[in-house]
């Protein structure tokens, strides 16, 4: 089941709310043009725009705004440590944290408001131009503290990298950890030309975010497939790879795994993937930002948390060509032994130079290795 | 004639061209009589020595900065000619000098008055004040080794030294220069007036006096940027505050010395960031660290490092009793990407992650991305928690530790003197710069120099300028008069 990716995305929905001459002016370094020029054919699944990239067609009185802000500092407040005891969530500070950066998002021209947020303004009946009303203001804060809705599906998009990249429910928000992939990816390209000019694949892409950071490290000639199951993760990450003006390098397919790959067997240079490697069992004690928000199917990776992740080892023995890279993002040392252990047992034939690397917290995260 | 002259040495005879034209034009002359010849020959040998020198630097310069490597021995000649060249006496052509000027004690009278001598006293003073700010003679010996290290024949087997050799000759040579150009246009215009009175040319001695009197404002303009003239001062910085002991009362304090900057930093139109900040658990900031973008920011905020002092009833203390608090600050300058001093291995960092507890990724949803970087060979440390990404928070420090270890590795060369600031650590809580009193009386009072002022809130919302030029022109001015 092959989609193209213009049948797939489908920006009509918001397409009267952006006019060319409203984008271009909204996000630098983007193709703008190639968005608006878009030609819709039918809608499938609903695609939000991330808040900062809505037109700021409200506005409100900078006291009402101020209020606002003190009704949702008071509420982050009264959090304290509460989320950090039940589920290991987020604390008064860091709620503090995320409410400055809607604000960024939110309000048009954030420079007006340097350093002290909003005091700095004397006119209390000062209009601020706005990308959302205030009443929606109070609803997402609301959705934040009580439902714990993710941050990043509050505002729509999460900075990863140097990259903001849109996210929405059905969507996996990229984590920090996953960064370290493109670094990995950096370091082999950096001083091998016939890799750095090969065909790489991201499978379970989610928002696209490693695809769009290998995209951006390979040379031109290198592309770079991503694959995704759900319908709305590949129409996020084809509106991802727009943004980033990488359509002619990077192509989504929708399916599962290796299936849009078929006709790529040792033919490729390189294979990396953040799969589902939360074990079953643990999946109902998540974080709630997590377990009700996110998509089980990008968390849940079978009793062990393992289901995955052979797959992607059986895979790479197949579709990586000679002197082929990948990696793998884990659950932590345990996974991480338990699949150095079965590549050396079951594809040693094919694939060696295994090594375990560690994430900036010190868990040991990923497993990259090369084909023989 | 006279009209003549006046514009030849106007453009100050840059080019050998011009220089050609006027001789030929001044000796076709029908008009030439006597005296007049006596004048021009004496102005001809100080212009033509003046326009060779200058001719001499300007070659050296061309020469010097494009084909660095390929030119050494052109080179090395024209450096040589022109330490004799920048040595020479300039004098007026009747032999009067700057230091002369200086000499006769001309009664400085107000800017409006049409007197010449006035007007050329208060420029040579500000030319004097210009060279003391500048250390006009450590300057010049500097300069005069460093010429001969350009002269090397080997200087360019380390390129990194070798660039920071020929850039910081550039910029002193550069100061000379300008020094140099101020001296000879005061004598030039002395010249002029001189000429326009033994001619009678009303018209040129006005003008010529205008000239001398806007010559004196464009001075007094340079004393103030002499103040500036620092290797690092245009650079851009970090500035860091820490609280001392005291809990919240000393932390809100810190938070108001560190708010006291950012609006002193908007006043000046830098651009502000928050690279780390480190909140006190009930109120204020246990330590922070902004970046300041801007010209210059480096050269005035360094006039801030030291321990600041604050007196008052503290609104933390149920009892309303009288608090005396302390806060740290310290400022890094930010070296341009061409001229840092250390090269780092991605082998001597250790990069690490605040960790939450749990077992992370896919487990974990969180905005929280703080990065630290620790130098390992050093143990110097960076932390930036302020990105929105891990990957930004990560660039971010790394340049906090690049500047760091840049500051270390100056202070490291040379002990550069008191021009260089200590890092917080080196801070002792003794060296008290700065006392604030809002109980029982309001004052502000450097304790370095005794500047102060009655108003505190106008100090606490970033009017430091007042501080910061009187301490600046303090140190550079109390240093013994080596001009």
């Amino acid at each position: 089941m092959k989609l193209a990716l213009s049948t797939v995305y489908c920006p009509h929905r918001f397409s009267n709310l952006f006019r060319p001459s409203v984008f271009t002016a909204l996000w630098s370094p983007i193709c703008s043009s190639e968005l608006s020029s878009y030609s819709p054919t039918y809608v499938k699944p609903q695609f939000h725009v991330p808040l900062f990239l809505r037109p700021p067609i409200y506005s409100a009185k900078l006291c009402d705004l101020r209020k606002w802000r003190d009704w949702a500092e008071g509420v982050a407040s009264s959090i304290g440590s509460s989320f950090v005891q039940s589920d290991n969530g987020p604390d008064s500070s860091i709620l503090c944290r995320e409410l400055k950066w809607l604000i960024e998002d939110v309000v048009e021209d954030h420079s007006q408001f340097p350093q002290t947020g909003l005091e700095n303004g004397d006119d209390d009946d000062m209009r601020v131009k706005m990308r959302a009303n205030l009443e929606e203001l109070y609803g997402l804060w609301k959705q934040r503290i009580t439902e714990r809705r993710p941050f990043q599906y509050i505002v729509g998009c999460e900075h990863w990298r140097d990259l903001v990249l849109s996210v929405q429910e059905g969507v996996l928000i990229p984590r920090p950890e996953t960064e370290l992939i493109v670094d990995f990816v950096c370091d082999v390209v950096s001083n091998n030309e016939d890799l750095k000019r090969g065909m790489w694949a991201d499978l379970g892409t989610g928002s696209g975010a490693i695809a769009i950071g290998i995209g951006r490290v390979l040379e031109n000639a290198g592309r770079v497939i991503a694959t995704d199951l759900s319908p709305v993760a590949v129409s996020v990450a084809g509106y991802n790879v727009q943004r980033y003006c990488l359509k002619e390098k990077i192509e989504i397919k929708e399916g599962s795994w290796f299936e849009p790959l078929k006709d790529m067997e040792g033919r490729l240079a390189g294979l990396v993937s953040n799969p589902p490697y939360i074990p079953s069992k643990d999946i109902s004690g998540l974080q709630a930002e997590v377990g009700r928000h996110e998509p089980r199917v990008a968390l849940d990776g079978g009793i062990d948390g393992m289901d995955a992740l052979f797959h992607l080892c059986d895979g790479a023995a197949l579709f990586l060509k000679p002197g082929g890279f990948f990696a793998f993002e884990t659950n932590g040392e345990q996974q991480c032994r338990t699949l150095v252990e079965y590549m050396e047992n079951n594809r040693g034939g094919s694939l060696h130079n295994f090594e375990i690397r560690s994430d900036f917290a010190g868990i040991q995260r990923f497993v990259i290795g090369f084909h023989k | 004639m006279s009209i003549f002259l006046r514009r030849s040495l106007r453009s100050r005879l840059l080019s050998s061209n011009n220089f050609k034209l006027f001789l030929t034009n001044y000796f076709d002359s029908s008009q030439t009589i006597n005296h007049r010849r006596h004048f021009s020959d004496n102005l001809f040998h100080s212009v033509c020595f003046r326009s060779t020198s200058l001719l001499t630097e300007n070659r050296c310069y061309g020469y010097g900065y494009s084909h660095r490597q390929h030119h050494q021995s052109t080179c090395r000649r024209f450096f040589a000619s022109e330490a004799a060249a920048t040595a020479a006496q300039r004098s007026t052509s009747d032999g009067l000098t700057v230091e002369g000027i200086l000499a006769n004690n001309w009664n400085i009278l107000d800017d409006n008055e049409s007197d010449w001598k006035s007007h050329a006293s208060a420029v040579a003073q500000s030319i004097h004040l210009i060279k003391r700010r500048l250390q006009w003679k450590k300057l010049k010996v500097r300069l005069d080794m460093l010429s001969v290290q350009l002269n090397k024949a080997d200087l360019w087997d380390d390129p990194v030294h070798a660039g920071n050799i020929s850039r910081e000759h550039g910029t002193l040579m550069g100061k000379v220069k300008e020094v140099n150009a101020l001296e000879q246009e005061l004598l030039e215009h002395i010249d002029m007036i001189k000429l326009a009175r033994d001619e009678n040319d009303s018209e040129l001695e006005s003008e010529s006096l205008k000239a001398l009197r806007d010559m004196r404002k464009n001075a007094k303009e340079k004393e103030l940027e002499a103040l500036l003239a620092g290797e690092q001062d245009s650079c851009s910085c970090f500035i860091e505050v820490q609280a001392g002991a005291g809990g919240t009362e000393s932390m809100d304090w810190a938070a108001m010395v560190m708010q006291m900057y950012k609006s002193w930093a908007h006043r000046r139109g830098y651009n502000v960031t928050v690279i780390d900040e480190m909140p006190g658990e009930i109120a204020g900031i246990k330590r922070a660290t902004i970046k300041v973008d801007g010209e210059f920011a480096f050269g005035y905020a360094k006039a801030e490092v030291g321990v600041h002092r604050l007196v008052r009833i503290s609104p933390f203390d149920s009892n309303k009793r009288r608090h005396t608090s302390f806060a740290a600050v310290a400022v890094i300058p930010i070296l341009g990407d061409g001229s840092s001093r250390v090269q780092i291995n991605e082998s001597d960092l250790r990069i690490e992650r605040f960790r939450s507890g749990g077992p992370g990724g896919q487990h974990a949803n969180t905005t929280e991305s703080a990065i630290r970087i620790i130098h390992i060979p050093t143990g110097i440390t960076a932390t930036c928690q302020n990105e929105r990404s891990q990957h930004q928070n990560k660039a971010s420090a790394m340049a906090v530790l690049k500047s760091r270890l840049d500051q270390l590795e100056m202070a490291r060369q040379a002990q550069l003197n008191s021009q260089h600031t200590q890092s917080l650590t080196d801070i002792t809580w003794g060296s008290q710069i700065r006392s604030y009193v809002l109980h029982p009386y309001r004052m502000v009072k450097d304790l370095r120099t005794n500047y102060e002022v009655s108003d505190p809130d106008s100090v606490l919302e970033g009017d430091i300028d007042g501080f910061i030029l009187s301490y600046l022109s303090a140190t550079l001015d109390k240093e013994d008069s080596d001009a």
